[in-house]
């Protein structure tokens, strides 16, 4: 048999529950006119009643849609076409009892209209109507408040379907406002939520205590927590957690955004918040209700001296969380990622009770949400997530989507290029890595383009390496070892020696192999004409890396950017109140509770946890702080309390290079560069004492430059004399002296 | 055609000219009380308007109360009036209803096939034409009445504003398109149903 | 049972005396309620007139102040306007005035109906007589209800003529609105009044029981 066009049902057909046939279909499906009849499309089944077409073309389908699967409310079907098998008879008996929900426009009719009108009405209504279980029966053709009947059952059970008769008995087991109705049809798919399961938890269970179980509740002389506060770094997932944990425990959702609430003539903005809480008001009648209140720092900020609209906004919250008593069955929940702009008067118990912190997400947590992410990604079965989290660091949620998109995109990409299967690989994520930072990070002042420098570009300094290696890798790469030694990493690291001698390019390596997060400062960043502007900065900085822990913070030339106490300066001078500052933020009594990582403990979960979780903990514990790295070229300068044991405690000498030191770094420098076979590295090593690795590299770009002058561009190669004639041309920029006085006992 | 079905189609068509009249007449009834109960409504907020205190009535300090109970009393009265007519419009409807499901009875009971049902001529049109008219007709008639009857029951004393615009509303309701489609289905009928 | 019993028996006694005057008073108060029923009628729909044509010169007032040339002739308008208005207001005041009068005769019956009172307190002492003159209400019952009509009606004269002052001078539509509702439905008079004057009628044997 052929395919039918599903058409747009014919608007004089609209109530009438007929589905329009050509006869031949009808006879050969057998079906008589008004013979019951379920046509499937994708996402539902809609149940109508067979009726020839007037012009008796076949080939095409028009329905009215009067009793339909949920699903198809939303989305109704258009553009099908269908096969016959996809129509098929149903019996209909006549019923002897429905039990239905009805579904009414507004909260006013359902709260003041008697249960007996509305019986009336619905049993009306349905009166020669085909019902099916489980099925909607559209009812917005007679333009009343009441918009659709559900169908929850019908007596007698043993079909799926049946004709409503004057003689059948209508049951009403609710009414709901078409608002809660479609609320929760859309919750039924919600997306699933990666890494805050603790923090869902308490909070369904801060919902259903108190609505679920009001009596209890009040039987036991408690009064219900009214507000939540929900706080955390944006992109954390707060929003998406409200949504779906109210979607979980099946509550009406109302959400405010800032700009619908604040109007521009005077009083509009309180009058919209009124009729905000009236609108929770009356959905919490029929069920329980969250009102949520997201960017609430914008909404309601700390109340100024001036009488500014804002404080108003606020005041008419306060009103109206003070005014809602034990009977109003709904839960304020804000978000803010600001609290601290928050006026005060918010948050004490009676308005928003309890405060949630979510913090950024540790590395179980990114590996939860990645797991998520991943799920609807053809991702490569190798793909370690472990991995993929710990190189995470400092993402939050809304990162970690944004990775996983881009990396999906370099995997299309590649695979239109034709090279490549559809599958997201360790590559792409890598690849991803680079153009999606953690969103803590941005604009933040110490943020810099880290191009990867490895160990072997640095020549010598081998011990230098190892001792950097141990401050800073071996925390990263194995955690347990430290954890079993009862080892802690070290606060901080003080880089000290002669100028050029590779100071900075050794932290670069370092940062770059231990895949942590980097911020470098210098002077010039700090500094600001305002007073205080600087101190504020670098508070702030340490604020960020803390967020994305573990992080290295590169405090360069840290002579010129923190005075001593002890030199003869003012005391008050912009140098000594950064090094308070920094003192206080290198050994401050822990982390801000704003700052904390995950969620923390706030159910007591039981059972041991498995053990690859637990290694990842004590990683976790290990490397939560900030390691701070600095490096100067004058250790004498600093302020002596800096230097000493739990601030910067491992203090390196980076020596000038010594003979086979320049030798490697030579080797180094010259690894990119076509030199002649007669050049003696050693013997430029010998001739070089007192140059530093800079000087070096200096020495080899003359060079070149030299053998590019005599040879006209057309060079291509460097030979020896290049190298001693540059070097007879150079002298070092460090002196015996100098030296001696680093290798001296400082101070 | 089938002989039997044709006629009570002819009964039916015969007796719903003469119900649409019966019914036309009723909402004629109905219209000058919904002026009054929407008149009454307009007393009503104009008295809550007005601070009789403020006015040379305020030597009668019982009087706002008792002016309301004479038009809650009076609005009672329009209302009851307007009950029975929808009583009167209900047998109608309940008369052109089981009239529709008899017919479609007959015709389930019957051994009409679909080329007798759907064959028509110059007169006569087709046996599902007319089952389909006459259900469009009961679905028309069965909507009126229950969006008039929402109308009136969800009406309150307290929602003046609600008992002010129910006159509009209740004009509203008439849908003069779906009232035209079936006079056009009795003109079409109209040779069917003359020779006898 | 005892009542009726009773009622059948005396029905002959209507014929004279106070049973006689009572059932006069009955029939009085039926006519002077009709009558003020009529008058009110009557003056609804002139106090209606008042306030659609106070409100229409509001507005003609409004409308033709700008035209200089029209003036004239708007000014004409306007005074023809006012003369109506003076007209109507007049007629009302007129039939307030007939109310007055009613509500005198109502009066003058409720002052029978006290002196049939005393007469009765004169010759049987202050219980009254044993058996009811008509069907079961004491004289004293007669003489309440007579009382409670009148209160009724003289307040609601009062009201009318609170209205008549005022009617013409109302500037919000509102109130003007109230003044009209308050004349049609007559607030003083409640429903009861009419069941009281039912009853009265019941009892005199003027309706069938």
């Amino acid at each position: 048999m052929q395919r039918v066009k599903l058409l747009l049902p014919d608007p004089a057909d609209r109530g009438s529950q007929r589905c329009r046939l050509g006869p031949g279909l009808m006879s050969a499906l057998s079906l008589r006119l008004g013979s019951p009849l379920l046509v499937s499309v994708p996402g539902g089944s809609c149940l109508c009643t067979a009726w020839p077409r007037s012009d008796l073309a076949e080939g095409f389908l028009q329905m009215d849609l009067k009793c339909i699967a949920p699903t198809l409310i939303s989305q109704p079907p258009v553009h099908l076409s269908l096969e016959p098998r996809h129509l098929t008879p149903v019996s209909c008996p006549k019923l002897r009892g429905v039990k239905v929900t009805v579904v009414v426009q507004s909260a006013g009719f359902r709260k003041h209209t008697p249960a007996w009108v509305v019986h009336e009405l619905v049993k009306d209504m349905l009166k020669g109507v085909y019902v099916h279980k489980q099925y909607v029966v559209n009812m917005e053709d007679y333009d009343t408040e009441i918009r659709f009947v559900v169908i929850d059952g019908i007596r007698p059970d043993s079909d799926s379907a049946g004709m409503v008769t004057s003689k059948t008995a209508v049951e009403i087991s609710g009414i709901q406002t078409l608002r809660h109705y479609k609320s929760q049809l859309l919750d039924q798919h919600t997306p699933p939520l990666g890494g805050l399961d603790e923090v869902s938890a308490s909070l369904r269970e801060m919902l259903q205590l108190p609505l679920m179980y009001p009596n209890t509740l009040s039987s036991l002389g408690v009064s219900c927590p009214r507000g939540v506060l929900l706080i955390g770094p944006p992109g954390v997932g707060k929003t998406l957690l409200v949504h779906k944990v109210v979607g979980e425990v099946g509550a009406s959702l109302v959400v405010v955004r800032g700009p619908e609430v604040v109007g521009s003539r005077p009083g509009e903005s309180e009058e919209t918040l009124r009729a905000v809480f009236e609108r929770a008001r009356s959905a919490a009648e029929e069920g329980p209700c969250v009102l949520f209140l997201d960017e609430l720092d914008s909404l309601f900020p700390r109340r100024t001296g001036s009488s500014a609209p804002e404080n108003r906004l606020v005041a008419q919250l306060l009103t109206l969380m003070d005014g809602m008593n034990r009977s109003d069955r709904f839960l304020i929940v804000g978000a803010t990622n600001r609290p601290d702009s928050l006026d005060p008067a918010l948050r004490r118990p009676g308005r928003f009770d309890r405060e949630v912190i979510i913090g950024a997400p540790t590395v179980q947590q990114r590996k939860a949400i990645l797991t998520v992410l991943c799920e609807r990604m053809p991702v490569c079965p190798r793909l370690n997530m472990t991995e993929l989290a710990q190189i995470t660091t400092g993402y939050v949620g809304a990162d970690l989507s944004a990775l996983c998109r881009e990396a999906a995109m370099h995997a299309l990409r590649q695979k239109v290029k034709g090279s490549g299967k559809q599958e997201v690989e360790m590559k792409h994520f890598l690849e991803a890595l680079k153009s999606v930072h953690p969103s803590s990070l941005r604009s933040s002042l110490g943020r810099t383009e880290l191009s990867s420098v490895l160990w072997e570009h640095i020549g010598g300094l081998d011990q230098v390496k190892v001792k950097l290696r141990q401050s800073i890798e071996w925390p990263m790469r194995y955690p347990e070892a430290f954890v079993r030694l009862g080892l802690s990493r070290p606060h901080g690291v003080l880089l000290y020696g002669p100028p050029g001698c590779a100071k900075t390019t050794l932290v670069k390596a370092a940062a770059s192999f231990s895949h942590c997060a980097f911020l470098s400062v210098s002077g010039a960043d700090l500094y600001s004409s305002y007073v205080g502007d600087s101190e504020k900065a670098l508070a702030l900085l340490f604020r960020q890396a803390r967020s994305c822990a573990p992080c290295i913070l590169f405090l360069d030339e840290i002579d010129s950017l923190i005075g001593s106490r002890s030199n003869n300066q003012t005391p008050n001078s912009v140098q000594t109140r950064l090094l308070s500052v920094l003192l206080n933020e290198m050994d401050g009594i822990g982390l801000r509770v704003l700052e904390r990582r995950g969620t923390g403990k706030i159910l007591q979960t039981e059972g041991v946890q498995e053990t690859h979780t637990e290694e990842l903990d004590s990683q976790e514990v290990c490397n939560k702080d900030v390691m701070v790295v600095a490096a100067t070229n004058r250790p004498d300068c600093l302020d002596s309390a800096l230097l000493r044991p739990g601030r910067l405690d491992h203090i390196i000498y980076v020596p000038p290079p010594d003979q086979q030191a320049r030798v490697a770094i030579l080797k180094a420098c010259t690894r990119s560069m076509p030199v002649d076979p007669d050049v003696c590295l050693e013997e430029l090593a010998a001739k070089t004492e007192l140059y530093s690795g800079a000087d070096l590299e200096n020495l080899c770009k003359e060079a070149a430059l030299l053998a590019l002058l005599e040879e006209n561009m057309e060079a291509s190669s460097i030979s020896h004399t290049h190298f001693l004639r540059s070097l007879s041309k150079m002298s070092p920029s460090l002196t015996a002296q100098q030296i001696q006085a680093y290798l001296s006992p400082s101070r | 055609m089938s002989e039997p079905l044709q006629e009570a189609l002819r009964r039916s068509f015969v007796s719903l000219e003469k119900q649409r009249e019966v019914w036309r007449s009723v909402l004629e009834e109905c219209s000058p009380l919904m002026e009054a109960l929407g008149n009454l409504a307009e007393q009503m907020s104009a008295l809550t308007r007005v601070q009789l205190l403020d006015t040379p009535l305020r030597v009668f300090p019982q009087l706002e109360e008792l002016l309301r109970v004479k038009l809650l009393q009076a609005a009672d009265t329009v209302l009851q009036r307007l009950g029975e007519n929808m009583c009167r419009l209900q047998s109608i409807r309940d008369s052109i209803s089981s009239q529709a499901s008899a017919l479609l009875q007959q015709y389930q009971q019957s051994s009409v096939d679909l080329t007798m049902l759907t064959e028509r001529s110059a007169t006569v049109p087709s046996l599902a034409d007319m089952l389909q008219w006459i259900q469009d007709a009961e679905r028309f008639y069965r909507q009126q009445f229950l969006q008039r009857k929402a109308l009136l029951q969800t009406l309150r004393p307290d929602q003046l504003l609600l008992l002010e615009s129910a006159p509009k509303r209740w004009k509203s309701l008439e849908s003069p398109s779906a009232d035209q489609q079936i006079t056009d289905s009795l003109c079409r009928l109209s040779l069917f149903i003359q020779p006898q | 049972t005892n009542v009726s019993l009773r009622g059948t028996n005396l029905r002959c006694t209507w014929i004279t005396g106070s049973a006689r005057k009572i059932r006069d008073n009955a029939a009085d108060w039926h006519n002077l309620m009709l009558r003020w029923d009529r008058l009110n009628d009557e003056g609804f729909n002139l106090a209606a007139s008042i306030v659609n044509m106070s409100s229409q010169g509001d507005l003609l007032v409004l409308d033709t102040c700008p035209p200089p040339s029209q003036s004239t002739s708007a000014e004409a308008q306007q005074v023809a306007g006012a003369a109506e208005l003076q007209d109507e207001c007049l007629k009302l005041q007129d039939v307030v005035d007939r109310m007055v009068v009613v509500v005198k005769k109502m009066e003058h019956l409720v002052e029978i109906q006290r002196g049939v009172l005393q007469l009765e307190e004169f010759q049987f002492g202050p219980e009254g007589r044993r058996v009811p003159l008509c069907l079961s209400w004491k004289t004293r019952e007669f003489e309440e209800m007579s009382g409670v009509l009148l209160a009724a009606f003289s307040q609601e004269l009062k009201l009318k003529q609170t209205i008549l002052q005022e009617v013409a001078h109302t500037m919000t539509s509102d109130l003007s609105k109230v003044y009209l509702s308050c004349w049609l439905h007559q607030p003083f008079i409640p429903a009861a009044t009419r069941l009281g004057l039912e009853a009265l009628l019941l009892e005199t044997g003027h309706r069938p029981l």
